[in-house]
């Protein structure tokens, strides 16, 4: 029963879909050509909200063809599920049905995102665009002094937004892991929450906690620190959970039955089993955080970011060529040194 | 009567009923090897005994004291009189040998001092006895996953015995070990039943070993015991009983 109910609710979500499509894009756009109505691509807002009757009648066209669906066996639901038979004839025919959904959205994607290779290849276009790639290739080298220092600041900022979320990422691990626990009712509580919440700061990216941060301590290096601070102590916990999970249980076991503590049981049991791996991840996540950094100044989080930005600004191209060029570099060397040290700690 | 235990039965979560109602006792100086199919529920015995595995139902007595529904620290303090060995010997590989040997007295040392390695030198000294027990003692500043199999296993036996246990519960101690190595760890396991008088309860595979070292044999098949008696007693048909109708006797010489 709840098996057909799904199967329904995904056809009829595919058809809906397929009606929708044919008709705002294939009829209104492409044969109609309709320029009173507003593009799809640019508003949007306005195409969803506007067209409420239409939803209306594209949901019901939509549970017509679900029902169809239903009866024929012609099901996108049952095709995805494998419960067609290759020498059903169904099969052909949701496949048809599958390929032409696939078309309409390329072809919507086409337009949404409104690509133009006029835009690219004419010869204004290719212009403007020798003209940043030369200015780029030319870096202007007298501001190096002051891209070095702001570039240390990133790697500086990186640093510390590891090793501050280091003792939380730490603590927060043990409690999101699994197999640890799942002793009570207490602890499996205290598990979900964990990982509800870490789940969720991590979800929201670096750059979106960076322009949190600029409102509540203003713009600098210190809001852009505690925005990679937040999104690592989640990544990191999370990393370090999963190879808790990892661990044999088998010294655990030898440790507990020796009568020794839990917190005996955690030091001895687990630790020595993790230690490296954490080490591995928290100097990869060094090294994801200063390439993080660079990007975080462009909201105002301090760094080479921020003077990235400023040049930007003012279209002074051969200056952003040179800082493209140093952040380059330092990626590049961090990437290779921290790949190292990882080896090294196999 | 060291252990007492009555109509033991445990049913997994998925439904799987590994004991149907065990009733047996060991006296004091026991060296018990149980026997059976694997999945007989030979693992699930020993662990319920000193409660890794919650039972389900019945009583498990140690020292005419129930234990079956202990926890906390009563439960702490009474897995210190019981030491364990695992087929994969559950050493940690990256510590010395030492130091693994030290964590079977980790129920003794107060968790700060033993975090900081804090081991008052008794226990240290008491060490490296049991190390020379089994025969090891100059790996005793070895990293542990340096050593073979058979020497790692003498290393969880040191680490069993710095519990001083008055039982010690071996699962499949030589189920890893190579035949000459087998019969290596088992004399140690030998030694410590006869001149430490511990009492042994050691699940095995191989009869020719329950033969030559165990005092009694208790045979599981499908949860319930079907021998309980001298390891001679142990005929053609009695080993067709328990392991089946197909199964061929191998020795280990």
């Amino acid at each position: 029963m709840k098996q057909r109910v799904y199967q329904f609710l995904v056809d009829w979500l595919a058809g809906t879909y397929l009606v929708t499509i044919l008709h705002r894009i294939v009829w209104l756009e492409l044969i109609w050509g309709n320029d009173q109505s507003p593009r799809l691509g640019t508003d949007i807002g306005t195409t969803l909200v506007s067209g409420i009757p239409d939803w209306m009648t594209y949901l019901s066209i939509g549970v017509v063809l679900a029902i169809g669906a239903t009866y024929s066996n012609v099901s996108l639901s049952l095709l995805l599920r494998g419960k067609l038979d290759r020498s059903m004839w169904q099969r052909a025919a949701a496949l048809h049905v599958a390929s032409l959904l696939l078309s309409l959205t390329f072809i919507t994607g086409w337009i949404v995102t409104r690509i133009s290779l006029v835009d690219m290849i004419s010869g204004e276009r290719l212009s403007a665009a020798g003209r940043i790639f030369s200015s780029l290739l030319q870096p202007e080298f007298s501001i190096l002094p002051q891209a070095l220092s702001a570039i240390i600041e990133t790697v500086y900022l990186a640093f510390m937004a590891t090793v501050l979320a280091l003792p939380s990422s730490f603590v927060l691990s043990f409690l999101s892991a699994r197999n640890l626990m799942r002793g009570n009712l207490w602890a499996r509580t205290l598990y979900t929450l964990v990982r509800a919440v870490t789940n969720f700061t991590r979800s929201i990216e670096p750059l979106v906690w960076a322009v949190i941060f600029t409102v509540w301590v203003k713009v600098g290096p210190f809001p852009g620190m505690l925005a990679l601070m937040v999104h690592t102590i989640s990544s990191l916990a999370k990393q370090y959970s999963e190879q808790i999970e990892d661990i044999d249980p088998g010294p655990l076991e030898a440790i507990a039955s020796t009568g020794a503590r839990p917190l005996q049981i955690l030091w001895f049991g687990v630790l020595p089993q993790v230690f490296i791996p954490f080490l591995s991840f928290t100097i990869y996540r060094w090294d994801i955080n200063v390439r993080m950094a660079t990007v975080i100044g462009l909201v105002g989080g301090g760094g080479i970011g921020t003077m990235l930005n400023q040049y930007q600004m003012l279209a002074q191209w051969h200056e952003v060529g040179l800082i493209i060029l140093v952040i380059a570099l330092v990626v590049w060397v961090m990437d290779y040194v921290s790949a190292r040290i990882r080896e090294a700690l196999q | 009567m060291l252990l007492d235990i009555r109509s033991l039965s445990k049913t997994y979560p998925n439904g799987t009923q590994a004991l149907k109602s065990l009733t047996f006792a060991v006296q004091e100086g026991e060296f018990v090897a149980v026997i059976g199919l694997s999945g007989s529920g030979k693992s699930t015995l020993l662990r319920c005994i000193n409660r890794l595995i919650e039972p389900t139902s019945g009583t498990i007595l140690f020292d005419a004291q129930d234990v079956t529904h202990i926890s906390g620290e009563a439960l702490r303090r009474y897995r210190r009189k019981i030491g364990m060995i695992f087929q994969h010997f559950n050493l940690i590989g990256r510590t010395s040998v030492l130091n693994n040997v030290l964590m079977g007295a980790l129920g003794s040392v107060s968790t700060l001092d033993s975090i900081i390695g804090r081991f008052p030198p008794a226990l240290q000294e008491m060490a490296l006895r049991n190390l020379e027990i089994v025969g090891i003692a100059e790996k005793a500043s070895v990293r542990a996953d340096t050593l073979s199999g058979g020497q790692q296993q003498r290393v969880a036996i040191a680490r069993a015995l710095m519990q001083e246990p008055q039982l010690l519960l071996a699962d499949e101690p030589v189920a890893s070990l190579d035949p000459a190595t087998s019969h290596s760890v088992m004399r140690y396991l030998g030694y410590i039943n006869r001149q430490l008088g511990t009492t042994i309860i050691c699940n095995l595979h191989f009869l020719s070993l329950v033969r030559e070292y165990a005092t009694r044999a208790i045979a599981l098949r499908q949860g319930e015991i079907v021998f309980d008696g001298s390891p001679s007693e142990i005929t053609e048909e009695w080993f067709r009983h328990i392991y089946g109708d197909d199964a061929v006797e191998v020795e280990i010489r």
